[in-house]
């Protein structure tokens, strides 16, 4: 169980430093000042680097395992936003402002070390790994002091409690983030039987289907209509 | 101005074709999301279009999508339905994500490009492989297209008569789920590859295996092609794809092969079980080329045609179109660049040319650099980066290249991102990764060090035309394909290449025969005098990312890998190591 649970968390961190390693890089490209183009693509470089710390500290813990388990923690760049580690919407810098991607930024850098602080408890028997989460946290760190004193330098006006309400939201939409999975584990759980009636139906309804609608032998493929959906 | 999507299950692209039938720009969602295989809504890459051309979304005249979203929707779902309840997860699973799948196109196109909406129309899925097809073919009338892919919108492959670009016939079809395209994935991913991803690694792999092996033998026997019917057909009790969204291959393929590969061991040639997934790799090689060429022959024998259009993500399957050349009655095979859905995008936007009036027939054959790019567009942006990392060598274009070949035959490693980027997923110059193909110690390091690939994957050569005669033997059917590494081809008999380190275990090698005036020809030019008549070439990316497309990503590739040169329109660079 425990040893399901690292390699969870593990798989879903590897994801979450890869999507912020790609965040880093869209704010990098959009950036038009060299001095921000040169920040973003270093703190890009370094999600990068943390991405490959977890793709190896993962496939240290599933190479010996059986395959059946070991290929449901199978990197794959489509997770990104099927897990929702990128946006549908697109990168954070293409949807928010500059100064509440920043705030993003400060705030979840921190947050972020509060996490790993939890995967050093899960690892704590392999010095050699906490090492290398120690060294992430120590990343992560630098990344919250350097959007902080991004914020002093560009918005001085803002003031240190501001600072702090947005790492406070921040903290509540985590939670009411983590909440909200949770709800909808239970509720797939409550509405799997009415889903399965319902496929049921449906299979039943698609028994009328005839497949041969679909042919289009001996057609002009050019003369079918470019509106028809089907 | 006519734009084609491609979205929603494969790599998603988007093409930009004028009035006068000219591919004007392509572009993958990809190369600027940054996600490899990324297949949502190309909202970035329609964007960069409009704008790197300048145009408003008002004069676009129509817009055309890569397949009919409601059959490729119905299809797989009637299937499903037959297996229930087997197939409720799949069934649940698509009821649940009718928002995400192609239907969903126009609500994107309303969402972001509002008002464009109204002008979206939708082509079939396998004309618009054959149109992409047809877009790089120098002949366009009474000649054949074959499509084999996964699933299109109705069927998993087909053979159409194209009496002229207005008349495409379609003549014959194989039906989902017997389907190619999804036999060679499940075989990947039961060799612990990703599907849409590792298939050309299990083509590398294949190259190892045994044909008379037992393994190879059990899964020629998963597939084959019935010749009462003139079907393909696929021994659906081994597979799951068609009822279940998590599994391709079901219990009984692993009762028959045994455990499949796990994804994180790496896979050695000195490993005990390297052999058995050889094996399987080589059986799924070999029954791939056989039915392949059962198609071709029936389409031979229904279209009278020796000219043949071959598209579909199976024409990816380059290690196939040797033997398809070498079939007495092949004349020529034409291949696009990108033969899967991404290059789909291609004929897509040739469709809303074409349907424009009914007299227009000549389409330009599109550059295999379409994606446009020129560096200046990041100059000032990355001033402090480059000037942080790099040390200029020089900034003249001639000089540049000078000295990238003397550095190439000293044994160095060069990447380039230079102007616009190529179509498909070989890399031919543009976005590459290039060294001496002669040298044992640079192949390797490229390959392994600076790519981090399993040893077992071969790396391309490139060359002029004429040395390609003099060490391979080359099909004159599949001139074309060579130019954008579309093909293998084997070495001669006896000759040297055999030792070659761009060639594959085999004796086979995926050659790119270079276009005159390219940057690997001029490189050529300025090497053949001092015994260079050949380059290892990659693509530029690192591990599971996209390839490059612009100087920032050639930048993170630099950064991040022991890479140390970078040839760009800006000049040649060197790493600044500290």
């Amino acid at each position: 169980m425990q040893k399901n649970n690292i390699l969870n968390v593990l798989h879903e961190t590897l994801l979450a430093e890869h999507g912020s390693a790609l965040e880093m890089l869209a704010a990098c490209k959009k950036s038009k000042k060299a001095t921000h183009v040169f920040g973003y693509f270093e703190h890009a470089k370094d999600e990068y680097i943390h991405t490959k710390a977890f793709r190896e500290l993962l496939s240290k813990r599933t190479r010996l395992l059986s395959s059946s388990i070991a290929r449901k923690y199978r990197f794959n760049s489509l997770g990104l936003i099927k897990k929702g580690y990128v946006a549908r919407q697109g990168f954070l810098i293409e949807t928010m402002k500059v100064k509440d991607f920043i705030a993003y930024v400060y705030t979840n850098e921190l947050l972020a070390k509060e996490s790993f602080n939890k995967i050093l408890m899960l690892i704590e028997s392999f010095p050699e790994d906490c090492q290398v989460i120690t060294d992430i946290m120590n990343d992560e760190l630098r990344h919250h002091g350097l959007a902080k004193e991004h914020f002093l330098r560009y918005y001085p006006s803002l003031q240190p409690w501001q600072l702090r309400l947005y790492k406070f939201r921040e903290t509540i939409n985590n939670k009411t983030r983590k909440l909200y999975h949770k709800n909808l584990k239970f509720l797939e759980k409550i509405f799997l039987p009415l889903y399965s009636i319902f496929s049921v139906v449906i299979s039943i309804l698609f028994n009328y289907l005839n497949l041969h609608q679909f042919n289009r032998l001996d057609s002009n493929l050019m003369d079918i209509s470019p509106k028809s959906m089907l | 101005m006519f734009i084609g999507i491609s979205a929603y299950n494969h790599e998603s692209a988007v093409s930009l074709v004028d009035k006068e039938g000219n591919l004007i720009d392509y572009c993958k969602e990809e190369s600027l999301s940054r996600i490899k295989g990324d297949r949502s809504f190309p909202r970035r890459s329609i964007d960069r279009i409009l704008k790197n051309n300048n145009i408003q979304a008002i004069n676009i005249e129509r817009i055309i999508f890569y397949e009919k979203p409601l059959s490729a929707y119905l299809i797989p779902l009637k299937i499903a339905s037959m297996y229930i309840p087997q197939s409720n997860s799949f069934i649940i699973h698509q009821l649940r994500n009718f928002n995400k799948a192609s239907i969903s196109c126009f609500i994107d196109l309303a969402k972001y490009f509002p008002g464009n909406e109204q002008k979206l129309s939708y082509i079939d899925h396998h004309l618009a492989h054959t149109l992409t097809a047809l877009t790089y073919s120098n002949i366009q009338k009474n000649i054949c297209s074959i499509v084999v892919d996964g699933f299109g919108d109705r069927s998993t492959a087909s053979i159409s008569y194209i009496k002229d670009m207005h008349n495409i016939k379609e003549i014959w079809s194989s039906e989902y789920p017997h389907s190619l395209g999804l036999f060679y994935s499940a075989i990947t991913d039961f060799l612990g590859f990703n599907i849409n991803e590792g298939e050309y690694k299990v083509m590398g792999l294949s190259a190892y295996g045994n044909k008379d092996s037992r393994y190879a033998k059990i899964i020629g026997k998963l597939i084959n092609w019935d010749d009462c019917s003139n079907k393909i057909k696929l021994d659906l009790e081994y597979f799951s794809f068609y009822k279940s969204i998590i599994d391709s291959y079901s219990k009984n393929l692993i009762y028959l092969l045994g455990e499949p590969r796990n994804p994180f061991k790496p896979l050695l040639p000195k490993d005990d079980d390297f052999q058995k997934y050889a094996d399987i790799a080589r059986g799924a090689q070999d029954i791939t080329i056989k039915i392949l060429i059962k198609i071709f022959e029936h389409a031979y024998k229904i279209t009278n045609s020796n000219i043949f259009l071959f598209s579909g993500g199976v024409a990816l399957n380059s290690a196939s179109l040797d033997s398809l050349a070498k079939l007495d009655f092949v004349e020529e095979i034409i291949v696009p660049p990108s033969p899967g859905d991404s290059g789909a995008a291609i004929g897509t936007g040739m469709y809303g040319y074409l349907q424009s009036t009914n007299n227009k027939t000549n389409i330009t054959t599109p550059s295999l650099y379409p994606s446009k790019y020129s560096a200046s567009e990041q100059s000032d942006q990355i001033e402090k980066l480059l000037s942080n990392k790099f040390r200029l060598i020089t900034m003249n274009k001639e000089e540049s290249l000078l000295i990238t070949s003397k550095l190439i035959q000293k044994g160095e490693i060069i990447g380039t991102i230079i102007s616009n980027s190529e179509t498909g997923p070989r890399a031919l110059g543009n976005r590459s990764l290039i060294c001496n193909g002669l040298n044992k110690e640079s192949v390797e390091r490229l390959n392994t060090v600076i790519k981090n690939r399993s040893p077992f994957r071969p790396t391309a050569p490139a060359m002029k035309l004429g040395i390609a005669k003099k060490y391979y033997c080359l099909e004159d059917a599949l001139i074309t394909s060579y130019y954008s590494m579309t093909a293998t081809c084997m070495c001669k008999e006896n000759s040297i290449s055999r030792d070659f380190p761009v060639t594959h275990v085999d004796g086979s090698a995926r050659i790119q025969i270079v276009k005159e005036g390219s940057i690997l020809d001029q490189l050529l030019d300025l090497m053949s005098p001092k015994g260079i008549e050949i380059l290892a070439n990659s693509s530029i990316n690192l591990s599971g990312d996209p390839t490059c497309f612009d100087l920032i990503d050639g930048i993170m590739v630099c950064s991040l890998s022991p890479l140390e040169y970078l040839l760009t329109d800006l000049g040649l660079y060197q790493k600044i190591i500290k």
